[in-house]
């Protein structure tokens, strides 16, 4: 206790010094918090958007489909029944669930062709679970049983479509015959979710059922449950419950790929504070060198009075902790600070990206706001403070094992 | 039982590739309770003796017994084990410890051998801080201190571990001559009053007045070794 109080006061000597050495951790730290900040509201408003737009909290459906889903095929799709709604609603949480069929489309406009995504949905139940209604941008939902159409406002740029123009819908059909479907354009949406807005377009169910030749059959169930995080174990839950080949699906099986790309996010921004903190490293090792040089005769005094080694190498590092926590405190309060302002007006995602739909694989766009977390806080706090009394072992080290005589008289 | 047994101490300091010898076949012996000082000309190897006695450096040639216990093959921690139990240390240059008060930088040295309850320190410190004369500036540091008053805290550092010896190299060397005489005096008190052992080393004739047992050394020998009463 009284090495750790010397210590401290040691930190008084130079205390431009200090404040600067504790500059350069604040400074680590403050990168590392705000990136952390960017990458979790970027990662949690993507999660949004797959579960509001996408994938609801459950999705309930053939596990055979489920390995091949992204190739929307017309093959292990299911038939509706009250018994399995049944069941899917004793599930724990459970709010609302809707019928969804997705097929692939070759969507032309007279001149070009473009495959897109359909996706038939029940209009008197979708917007339980769905926010698409929500970003109309023009226009109106479809009418149920009709053979109106919405899309992605960009879409219908691209394909030089307007509201009230007729698109016609290339479709193959279960048994492999080719079909169309003349869609009515009633409204276009821009949503945040990008792919979304630039290949999906949406009909009424039983239209498309009707022109697939399904006979009734949808691709999944979407189910909103009241609490997302109680998805996972829902999921689980309702599956145990389900005939084979039927099974519960999370939101978070749903966004598998873009869980492991935050992953691998988040091992890069380690990586950068990693990287960063190593450099405030140096300048712990620096500032314990001119500390120990400025303090040779008093050095060579504890030696010649016997204080040992360990305990040298113990007040140095006392030091180098004080200046981490001095640093830590500095760098979380500018973190927070960063985060704030960063926070009052977001940051619109295309000054990011250049204006292109490019948004790192996030499937987010418009204005992103950065989240908080108390635990990569105090995660980046104690790992500041660590990394500096890492840091100062070494140079304390060689300041410890200096010769009594040679410290006391210079030599 | 002499405290000290010095047998044929040489030092020789390696220098690149010259060898200089700064020891060559020191003889003595010194008494508990002696008040001993080493005078001589620059260069005649004080300070490598009493570096020697202290246990901060190692011997060439000739063996060193302390209190009955030859220190010769001991390593530098087991060299650091014997300097924190028995042994003072007071330098020319105080070399206190700027950032604590004269309090602290003499609780120092008491804290290294912890003995002592948090009461009995305070206690030991603060008389041995009034027999010094610095009673009522406990709370100063060091710059708001006097070259003199720092020695004395510096005596008082040395002495809070009631050791079996002190070593002093050139104790007054940056003081004035009525300074010196004062540390001088305060030295020879305790010397009295708590019957430590001190040695130390000096150019001052003035200063060596003081000594009961005047040792001179010239090119690393013994010339002249002499009890005063
Ligand atoms: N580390 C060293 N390396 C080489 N030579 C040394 C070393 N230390 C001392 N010497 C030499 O040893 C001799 C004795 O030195 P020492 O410092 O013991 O003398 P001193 O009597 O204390 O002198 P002064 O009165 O100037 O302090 C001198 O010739 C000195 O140059
Ligand atoms: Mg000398």
């Amino acid at each position: 206790m009284f090495f750790l109080r010397m210590a401290f006061k040691n930190l008084t000597r130079h205390k431009r010094r200090t404040i600067i050495t504790a500059l350069i951790i604040a400074f680590a730290i403050l990168i590392y918090v705000m990136t952390d900040g960017l990458m979790l509201g970027m990662t949690e408003m993507s999660f949004d958007n797959i579960i509001n737009l996408e994938s609801g909290h459950l999705q309930v459906v053939d596990q055979n489909y489920w390995e091949d889903r992204k190739e929307l095929p017309l093959k292990n799709l299911i038939t509706p029944s009250a018994e399995l709604e049944a069941e899917i609603k004793k599930t724990a949480g459970y709010v609302a669930m809707t019928k969804r069929l997705k097929f692939a489309v070759n969507l032309n406009n007279g001149i070009d062709e473009l495959p897109v995504t359909g996706v038939g949905i029940d209009l008197g139940q979708d917007d339980k679970v769905f926010e698409l209604q929500n970003y109309l941008v023009e226009g109106r939902m479809p009418e149920a049983d009709s053979s109106e159409i919405i899309m992605g406002a960009k879409l219908a740029e691209l394909m030089d479509f307007k509201t009230g123009d007729y698109a016609v819908m290339l479709i193959r059909t279960e048994e492999k015959t080719f079909n169309t479907i003349d869609g009515e354009i009633v409204g276009l949406f821009n949503t945040p979710h990008p792919s979304l807005n630039e290949s999906n377009v949406f009909l009424p169910l039983s239209t498309a059922q009707d022109r697939l030749n399904t006979k009734g059959k949808i691709s999944h169930y979407a189910v909103r449950l009241s609490d997302q995080n109680q998805a996972l174990t829902a999921a689980e839950e309702l599956s145990t419950r389900l005939e084979a080949p039927l099974q519960a699906y999370s939101w978070k099986d749903a966004a598998k790929s873009l869980v492991t790309m935050i992953e691998m996010q988040d091992i890069e921004t380690q990586v950068v504070l990693a990287v960063i903190l190593t450099l405030a490293a140096v300048g712990i090792i620096n500032t314990v060198i001119l500390s120990a040089l400025e303090r040779m005769e008093e050095l060579g005094m504890m030696k010649a009075l016997g204080m040992h080694e360990r305990e040298i190498v113990y007040t140095f590092m006392g030091e180098a902790a004080g200046i981490g926590v001095i640093g830590g405190i500095m760098g979380i309060i500018m973190g927070i600070i960063g985060l704030s302002i960063f926070n009052i007006n977001g940051i619109d995602i295309s000054t990011i990206t250049a204006g292109g739909d490019m948004t790192y694989g996030f499937p987010l766009s418009g204005t992103i706001y950065a989240g908080w977390e108390i635990s990569s806080f105090i995660f980046v706090f104690i790992y500041g403070i660590i990394v500096s009394v890492l840091a100062s072992i070494f140079p304390a080290l060689w300041a410890a094992r200096k010769d009594p005589v040679k410290a006391i008289y210079h030599r | 039982m002499s405290l000290i047994k010095l047998t044929g101490l040489e030092k020789i300091y390696q220098q690149g590739k010259i060898e200089v010898p700064a020891l060559r076949g020191i003889d003595m012996e010194i008494e508990s309770g002696e008040f001993t000082t080493i005078f001589g000309p620059s260069g005649s190897g004080k300070t490598t003796l009493l570096n020697m006695i202290g246990c901060l450096d190692k011997s060439t040639a000739g063996e060193i017994i302390f209190d009955g216990h030859s220190i010769n093959d001991l390593d530098n921690k087991e060299l650091a084990e014997v300097r924190r139990y028995n042994l003072g240390f007071v330098f020319q240059s105080y070399n206190l410890i700027p950032v604590l008060t004269a309090f602290e930088n003499v609780e120092f040295a008491i804290r290294l051998i912890d003995k002592h309850s948090k009461k009995e320190r305070k206690d030991k410190v603060m008389s041995l801080l009034e027999e010094v004369g610095l009673g009522d500036m406990a709370h100063r540091r060091p710059n708001e201190l006097s070259g003199g008053q720092k020695q004395r805290v510096a005596i008082a550092r040395a002495l809070i571990k009631e050791p079996k010896l002190v070593l002093a190299d050139e104790p007054t060397a940056n003081l004035d001559s009525e300074t010196s005489q004062e540390v001088l005096e305060l030295m020879k008190e305790m010397n009295e009053e708590l019957n430590t052992t001190f040695i130390f080393s000096t150019h001052d004739p003035q200063v060596m007045d003081y000594a009961r047992r005047l040792i001179e050394i010239k090119d690393g020998k013994i010339s002249k070794d002499q009890r005063r009463d």
